[in-house]
């Protein structure tokens, strides 16, 4: 009895999205464009960073420094200047962002081993950039002391999983999760206020229709077209920015169940409060922007202030953003993600018992 | 099996120190037109949240169809049908979906479900516009479909709550020709209006005032209440050019108990022992003419609310 016209609502829903062709274009063209947009212009990897010299030495150790340092391609030599000043005044222009002067006698105290300075200006605007121009330029530096000896310690990094660094094969994992959220949470929103703000709402309680049948007749429809989205993901990343899925797709889709659930919850527990779609908009916002800012998605969790590192773990973004990236870049199993999995279901329980009581209450 | 469709037996709903619905008790005799009337805000909506099983009474009770809202809500809501004032139908899915949603939500399937949709496409004469998207119906097209929607499941009683609320006169005279044919086929119909030719047309009104049942009879009944004609008064009507100015000419004479402009005339209460002539050499207008008339409905419902604001 509880579920009672759920086929029926189930097919209206996809009536609905059949007579919307916009909106299911759009559910589908905004994560590409994400993508597109993560993937080819949101470069974490910092490269050609512009460069200015001004060059009192003239030595061949200044030109073979300069060379050095255009050899890593994380800087370009754009500017020569001729003086202190007129250097800064580049790095100001935003001309350049690194900026070197080489004292008089530069080479000479390279040769005789005797430790040259070298001033290395760098623009701090762009934290990226700056951390980047620092790390490149003092590392060179040690370097460049002197080619024969041997350093005390000899650091070699092995990074694993992600060889180059790619933030394609960072950004594609999360942006699955984020869309994945989006889209269901917006949608389920959207379509219950809808009918709320309708009125058929009320033509449908005074029905027969089942509370679980309503509600599930009306969730399932966005949370396919969320789990259809995650596959084109999966595909575009693959196909345009070659992320590898390393894990098991099977894993990585029943892992998605309760995220999902989640989402559905949150989209209708935001129906339960806004009256209008409009007031329904700023609840997806509300809703967006911690797991786009704390879940890791962006920043790393582990760098941020302790109590918003502790409330990180209460959105679920986190712990499946934690889920995509074990899988499709550590090509990890079950065994090593299960504790984010059951506090994903933990979560979804919770949310979902909070929203269907509210939304039971909201009927009547 | 009572004669009653509808029984109300002291219902009452509170939210919280409001009382919206006061000790209600009538019946809805079975196959009649009952127009349940009142005023914006006076309890009418609630009571009938009430009798669709929506909401729970905070006292008191009712049957619908023999059933008794609070212990069996869900039988209620299968043998009702209800429209509400606005259009509240999916405007981006078809007529036929329409129908066809609504049928399937009732349980209805396979040939049944077809034949039903037909003919209640039929009923109500929107066969030719089966596919079209409602949003693209007018006013009254949008209020036949609600009317075939509510009708898909044959319930033997309608709900219908301000169902000519905002659609032209030629459309609200057609829906009222299909409310007569389903009285005649034996259905009951509960219907909420503020249109007073609509309620002349009902078999039994309700009139609710400020949460509580003020009037209920037959329309001649209600218009030969003492109440309304009180001993020591009558009622005329006076015509004199235009109506606004009789009106003003008529407001401050010391012994008109009332007046109220009724389309090109003015309704008079008046002690009995005035004559006509009594009244034309007050009024004093040229081209005045005085008639004896029976109280309207709005007269009567005008009437009892005055009253009762009077005692408040």
């Amino acid at each position: 009895m509880l579920l009672r016209g759920f086929t029926a609502v189930l097919y209206k829903e996809f009536l609905h999205l059949r007579r919307d062709p916009l909106a299911i274009f759009f559910a589908l063209l905004i994560p590409m464009v994400q993508l597109t947009i993560f993937g080819y212009a949101i470069d974490m990897d910092v490269k050609n960073i512009p460069m200015a010299i001004v060059d009192f030495d003239h030595s061949q150790e200044s030109r073979a420094f300069v060379q050095a340092l255009e050899n890593t391609q994380y800087a370009t030599l754009r500017y020569v200047a001729r003086s202190h000043d007129e250097l800064l005044g580049l790095i100001r222009a935003g001309k350049a962002s690194i900026g070197l002067e080489f004292p008089p006698g530069f080479g000479r105290g390279v040769r005789q081993g005797s430790g040259q300075q070298l001033l290395v200006l760098v623009d701090g605007s762009d934290s990226q950039v700056a951390f980047r121009a620092q790390a490149v330029t003092s590392q060179l530096g040690v370097m460049f002391r002197n080619s024969q000896e041997r350093p005390p310690v000899d650091v070699r990094t092995t990074v694993l999983f992600n060889p180059d660094s790619r933030s394609a094969n960072f950004m594609v994992p999360g942006l699955i999760g984020i869309i994945l959220q989006i889209v269901t949470v917006a949608l389920t929103a959207f379509s219950l206020v809808r009918e709320r703000e309708k009125g058929t709402l009320e033509q449908l309680m005074v029905s027969p229709v089942g509370k679980l049948g309503l509600l599930l007749g009306k969730l399932l429809p966005y949370a396919l077209v969320g789990l259809v989205e995650v596959a084109t993901v999966l595909i575009v990343g693959r196909l345009l920015f070659g992320v590898p899925i390393h894990g098991s797709v099977t894993l990585l889709f029943l892992m998605a169940i309760p995220f999902l659930l989640a989402a559905l919850g949150f989209g209708l527990l935001i129906s339960t409060v806004a009256r209008t779609q409009a007031q329904a908009l700023q609840g997806v916002m509300l809703v967006m922007l911690p797991s786009v800012l704390l879940s890791g998605f962006m920043f790393p969790r582990a760098s941020m202030p302790l109590l918003i590192y502790y409330i990180t773990f209460a959105i679920p973004a986190t712990h499946f953003l934690e889920i995509l990236r074990g899988i499709i870049v550590r090509g990890a199993g079950f065994s090593d993600l299960w504790p984010w999995f059951v506090a994903l279901v933990g979560i979804a329980v919770l949310i979902l018992t909070i929203a269907t009581a509210r939304f039971r209450k909201s009927l009547s | 099996m009572s004669e009653a469709a509808i029984r109300l037996e002291g219902l009452t709903k509170r939210f919280g120190a409001l009382t919206a619905v006061d000790d209600l008790s009538f019946d809805v005799a079975k196959g009649s037109i009952f127009g349940f009337l009142g005023p914006n805000g006076s309890g009418k909506s609630t009571c009938i949240r009430m009798l669709c099983g929506l909401l729970e009474p905070t006292s008191g009770t009712a049957t619908v169809n023999d059933f008794d809202i609070i212990s069996d809500p869900e039988s209620v809501k299968t043998s009702i049908g209800y429209m509400s004032q606005n259009f509240s139908l999916y405007d981006d899915l078809t007529v036929w979906e329409n129908i066809t949603f609504f049928a399937r939500v009732y349980g209805l399937s396979g040939d049944r479900l077809q034949r039903r949709a037909d003919d209640v496409m039929g009923i109500v004469g929107i066969t030719d516009q089966k596919d079209k998207i409602a949003q693209t119906l007018s006013g009254g097209w949008k209020q036949r479909l609600a009317l075939a929607t509510a009708l898909v499941h044959e319930p033997p009683l309608l709900f219908l709550d301000e169902p000519t609320a905002g659609i032209d006169p030629v459309a609200r005279r057609a829906l009222w020709d299909l409310l007569f044919v389903l009285a005649g086929e034996g259905k009951t119909l509960f219907v909420t209006t503020h249109y007073m030719d609509e309620a002349e047309r009902c078999a039994a009104l309700g009139y609710i005032y400020q949460s509580r049942l003020i009037a209920l009879g037959t329309p001649e009944q209600l218009k030969s209440l003492p109440d309304v004609n009180r001993p020591g008064e009558r009622r005329v009507e006076l015509r004199a050019g235009r109506a606004t100015d009789a009106l003003a000419a008529v407001r401050h004479l010391p012994f008109v108990i009332d007046a109220t402009i009724f389309g090109e005339g003015v309704h008079l209460v008046v002690p009995s022992d005035m004559s006509d002539d009594d009244i034309l050499q007050a009024v004093a207008l040229p081209d005045a003419r005085v008639e004896e008339i029976e109280p309207s409905l709005e007269d009567v419902f005008v009437t009892l609310t005055e009253r009762l604001a009077g005692e408040a």
